[in-house]
């Protein structure tokens, strides 16, 4: 990935954190100051709630309280302490309905029911709970289940007592809560109000006002939650896959007498308004991330052309001082980091190329020192015989004139043989320095492998113990190359390994393919080589033998090298040392 | 002279009101008796009818008095040999059906047609030639099985009774007019109307207003309705009200559960309130008065019984419904007591108006005051294999023993009949039992 890449990308997903993160923050805002506005709302629908529940009691309380103190009352107290409660047991019904009653009940001081306008039938029987000692008349309605012929129901009731002289009796008047009783209140948009009345062990979904089965289900575990726990709980319910169709319900238990939640006011918030909202600021939030995205990969793309064109010049620069050319200069006329870094970029190649310069001339220096070196110490060896031999002549034609023509003889032998000395020094020299250009055409290395080890066949008779081994790939293909000066490298190399290995050996040819090239292997299995050796073996005029001229393993480099291959070596003292060829099958400059 | 004149205008004065209420209390022809019933009446026949509606229309060759004993109707006498197997009735002379035709041992024979082994024996003869001893046949004659009617052209009846049918609405009303030819004389009043389909309480409303002259009053509110003064008429508890499990249901049929909810109930509670006293507390299927037996079936309520019987039934088997008649408004709370006294025993039981449940509140009326054909009808209702053999008072107890042993059908009360009677109706003098005898009834004129 370039580095312009990365910038428009770091500008791009910068830009686009920050759209998102606002759109964040400003949903997480709505979303709590709806929350804020949802409980507000709740608790004024829930105050209204119990406003209403207020006034209906007080109307239940004071419908009590007349019937209470009516004179009929007063009278079927009065026969009820006789036990006259015949006459009496339909009286019930006809004083609720004058008093708009749905349930009533006159109780004889033992409990008993004297009459029941919501059943009849249930005379005689107990209403144990009002024996409870508690100021009746000073209690305000409360909630109750109130039992009917064939179900239980909810009810909202006030208890009064009537006193006619010693005789008592209970007036338990009430009314009915269900969804006529939520139908009063004033709902703001978006929100509801439901009854659960708690009048079963388990929970029944028709025991939840004005709302489908599959809802009431919906609603079960935070009912039952409520119940449970008898404390006001609330839960968020999403009844599709959209989230606008979520709504927030507070469910608050409603206590009968003991304290037993007896019904549970659920208040429902719909979502959709906040929804809606979300997703228009998530909308909003996704026009405002697009464009800001697109302005940013226009900003971006301006501001690293301007940011990276000086360093895609530092870059191309730095490819082609990689490439060798240390002459490059890369323009700018930036004053800040890049452009400082631009000029010490060009400082640091102009560096470079001095230094090189002057290397380049040290190691001409050097090499001629070198190459005088060994002049000098290859010439002086003979000069040394040369002029010890013309001393003696001079000496033998003034001391020894008899002896002179002797001495001449001997004496111009000597200067033969050292002048042949001097001649084949310098023809070494002279074949170093007249390297001629290859001529490349196919060839068959495989051919010249075998044809080299039968020239050697001599010296490997000669040595006695050294092994020759050949391992030539059949399917080696034929390669592009000049087959007297390969012939001439690898028989350098051979004589090399069998120099090596004076005591004997395996000496081991080895040909493969390796991709678009062919692998030459020569190994020996004499003393080897250390690294300092392998680091310095291709440098002319070196060698590690007593009579080598430091030029063999020079030329075989400088053979492949006009080969266009490379020669590498691997070797450990005392385990041989291994010289690797690695040559193209086609030259570059045909291919 | 001015003095004597006076006292002559007052004397005449007083003579004068003295001979108009003498006139007003004497028996006189002609008025309308407005009646309401309950009930819709969508036939003519007389079997469809209550009893105390049939001797209006329709006549039978005898009748029953006060004590129950046959007497002449449409046969002046009859005699039977020594079996008590051959009958002989012999008709009342210049009796004739309300079209005029005259009443013939011919066409009695073809209204009994159903009966079995009658015959014609001249014209003024009737022959019943059973198989077996029937000393009750008069009884028998007497019940509305035994009105003799025929049938007009267009299948109309026509029966022999005082009033004969002047329109016919069914189930809304039926105008009867008085019947001029009517071997007992003429009635007094002109017309009888009956309005059917009204509500209890619209009749007590138009009893009031004066609308009406004879309404029916539910046992709840007959002590109500005395108590202001209404002028009322109870009959001999001649209705059964019982609990009857219907067959086919897997629930009630263990009789152990039928027993255990019959055990439960406060038969006694529910006559001194939800009835207001009236009625008798039964566990017969006769009443009392009709079987003399009836004591002998037990009504009280074995609570800890009842309790010990549900305790071994299977817990599932404990539920049952109730229905009852939505129209009647003693039925409601009388089923839902029963519910409770039910619930103390262990059994549940949901109550309902309608006529689908395992378990039926239901009324029988008396149809006819022939022990043996009640229990007879009562033995079809419940799918006896058997009929009453004779006749006898032993023989009836065992049979409706038989009846009543699994608790099939559970006999609650025997409810009364009660009235309300507009004070211008005079010479009410209807059957214990509630058969009506309007031919003597005769009106007041209103006072304006």
């Amino acid at each position: 990935m370039t580095f312009r890449t990365r910038l428009l990308l770091m500008f791009g997903v910068t830009i686009l954190a920050s759209v998102a993160m606002v759109v964040w923050i400003v949903s997480r805002s709505t979303e709590r100051a709806f929350g804020r506005l949802d409980q507000q709302r709740t608790a004024a629908l829930a105050e209204q709630f119990y406003k209403e529940f207020e006034r209906r009691g007080g109307e239940i309380a004071a419908a009590a309280d007349r019937i209470a103190k009516s004179d009929a009352t007063m009278h079927i107290a009065i026969d009820a302490s006789r036990g006259e409660v015949a006459p009496h047991v339909a009286d019930a019904a006809d004083l609720a309905t004058a008093h708009a009653l749905d349930f009533l009940e006159l109780v004889a001081p033992d409990t008993s029911i004297v009459s029941s306008a919501q059943s009849q039938a249930r005379f005689g029987y107990k209403e144990a709970w009002l024996a409870e000692p508690v100021d009746w008349n000073s209690q305000p309605a409360f909630l109750r289940r109130e039992e009917l012929p064939d179900e239980f129901v909810l009810a909202l009731e006030a208890v009064r007592v009537t006193a006619a002289g010693d005789a008592q009796l209970y007036v338990v008047a009430g009314r009915r809560l269900d969804q006529t009783f939520l139908a009063s209140l004033v709902l703001p948009a978006g929100m509801r109000a439901l009854l659960y009345r708690n009048l079963d062990p388990t929970f029944s979904p028709q025991l939840l006002t004005g709302v489908s089965t599959d809802e009431a289900q919906g609603l079960e575990s935070l009912i039952k939650q409520c119940i449970r726990e008898n404390r006001e709980t609330s839960a968020e319910i999403q009844w599709t896959s959209d989230a606008a169709s979520a709504e927030t319900f507070h469910a608050i238990p409603q206590k009968g007498h003991d304290g037993h939640p007896l019904a549970v006011l659920l208040i429902g918030s719909s979502q959709r308004e906040l929804a809606t909202l979300v997703r228009s600021i998530r909308k909003v939030g996704l026009y405002v991330g697009g464009a800001g995205a697109l302005l940013a990969l226009a900003l971006a793309a301006w501001a690293t052309a301007r940011v990276t064109r000086p360093v895609k010049l530092l870059a191309a620069g730095a490819a082609e001082v990689a490439r060798g050319n240390w002459q490059v200069r890369v323009e700018t006329d930036s004053r800040d980091e890049i452009g400082d870094l631009a000029r010490a970029f060009n400082q640091m190649t102009g560096e470079l190329s001095d230094q090189r310069e002057r290397l380049v001339q040290a190691e001409r220096v050097a090499a001629w020192r070198e190459l005088a070196r060994r002049l000098a110490h290859e010439l002086k060896n003979p000069l040394f015989p040369l002029q010890i031999t013309v001393e003696n002549l001079d000496r033998a034609k003034r001391e020894h004139p008899a002896q002179f023509e002797e001495v001449f003889r001997e004496s111009t032998a000597t200067l033969l043989a050292e002048l042949s000395n001097l001649k084949a020094i310098i023809g070494r020299f002279s074949d170093f320095a007249k390297m001629p250009t290859p001529q490349f055409e196919p060839m068959q290395l495989n051919d010249l492998v075998r044809a080299v080890l039968k020239l050697v066949d001599a010296q490997l008779i000669a040595a006695g113990n050294i092994h020759p081994e050949a391992h030539l790939d059949p399917s080696l293909p034929s390669i592009e190359a000049d087959r007297e000066q390969i012939k001439r490298a690898l028989q350098n190399l051979v004589l090399n390994a069998l120099d090596a290995m004076p005591n004997g050996g395996t000496l081991r040819l080895t040909t493969r393919q390796y991709n678009s090239t062919v692998i030459l292997e020569v190994a020996d299995s004499g003393q080897g080589l250390t690294q300092e050796e392998c680091a310095r073996l291709f440098t002319p005029y070196y060698t590690t033998k007593h009579h080598g001229t430091g030029l063999g393993l020079a030329i075989v480099q400088s053979v492949v090298s006009d080969h266009h291959g490379t020669i590498s070596v691997e070797s450990q003292p005392g385990r041989g040392a291994t010289f690797r060829i690695e040559l193209p099958i086609i030259q570059a400059t045909r291919a | 002279m001015r003095r004597f004149a006076w006292r002559f205008l007052a004397a005449a004065s007083l003579i004068s009101l003295a001979w108009r209420a003498a006139a007003e209390s004497r028996p006189h022809y002609g008025g309308t008796l407005v009646v309401e019933l309950h009930d819709s009446l969508t036939l003519t026949d007389p079997g469809e009818w209550p009893l105390r509606l049939v001797p209006l229309v329709y006549d039978g060759l005898v009748r029953l008095d006060d004590r129950g004993e046959p007497q002449p109707a449409l046969a002046i006498s009859w005699q039977h040999d020594a079996s008590n197997k051959r009958w002989e009735f012999h008709l009342r002379p210049h009796a004739m059906f309300h079209d005029g035709s005259p009443v013939t041992a011919a066409a009695v024979v073809a209204c009994l047609k159903d009966w079995t082994n009658v015959a014609a024996a001249g014209d003024g003869t009737l022959v019943f030639q059973a198989e077996t001893p029937a000393p009750d046949l008069p009884v028998r004659l007497a019940s509305a099985r035994g009105a003799i009617l025929m049938r007009g052209a267009d299948g109309a009846t026509i029966g022999t009774g005082p009033f004969r049918i002047t329109e016919w609405q069914p189930g809304k009303r039926a105008l009867l007019g008085a019947y001029e030819g009517y071997w007992g004389g003429r009635p007094f009043v002109d017309f009888v109307d009956v309005h059917m389909g009204r509500a209890y309480r619209d009749q007590a409303i138009d009893l009031e207003l004066g609308k009406a002259d004879l309404v029916e009053i539910p046992i709840g509110d007959a002590r109500r309705t005395a108590q202001q003064a209404v002028r009322t008429w109870t009959t001999v508890p001649s209705e059964l009200l019982a609990l009857l499990f219907e067959r086919g249901h897997g629930v009630t049929e263990d009789a152990h559960l039928r027993e255990a909810v019959a055990l439960s109930i406060d038969r006694s509670a529910i006559r001194n309130v939800l009835l207001q006293g009236q009625g008798d507390s039964t566990g017969a299927i006769l009443p009392g008065w009709l079987s003399g037996y009836a004591f002998l079936f037990p009504s009280a309520r074995d609570l800890d019984r009842a309790r010990q019987i549900a305790s071994a039934l299977p817990k599932p088997a404990l539920r049952i419904s109730l229905a009852y008649d939505l129209a009647d408004s003693l039925s409601r709370p009388v089923a839902e007591r029963i519910a409770l006294n039910a619930r103390e025993a262990g059994v549940t039981i949901q109550t309902a108006p309608g006529a689908q449940a395992t378990v039926r509140l239901v009324k029988y009326p008396l149809r006819s005051l022939d022990p043996a054909q009640v229990l007879a009808e009562m033995g079809g209702v419940l799918h006896a294999d058997s009929q009453p053999g004779a006749a006898t008072p032993e023989a009836l107890l065992a049979y409706e023993r038989k009846l009543l042993e699994d608790f099939r059908l559970v006999p609650l009360f025997y409810l009364p009949e009660v009235y309300g009677l507009s004070s211008r109706v005079r010479n009410w003098d209807p059957q214990p039992w509630g058969d009506w005898r309007l031919d003597d009834v005769w009106l007041e004129a209103r006072t304006p």
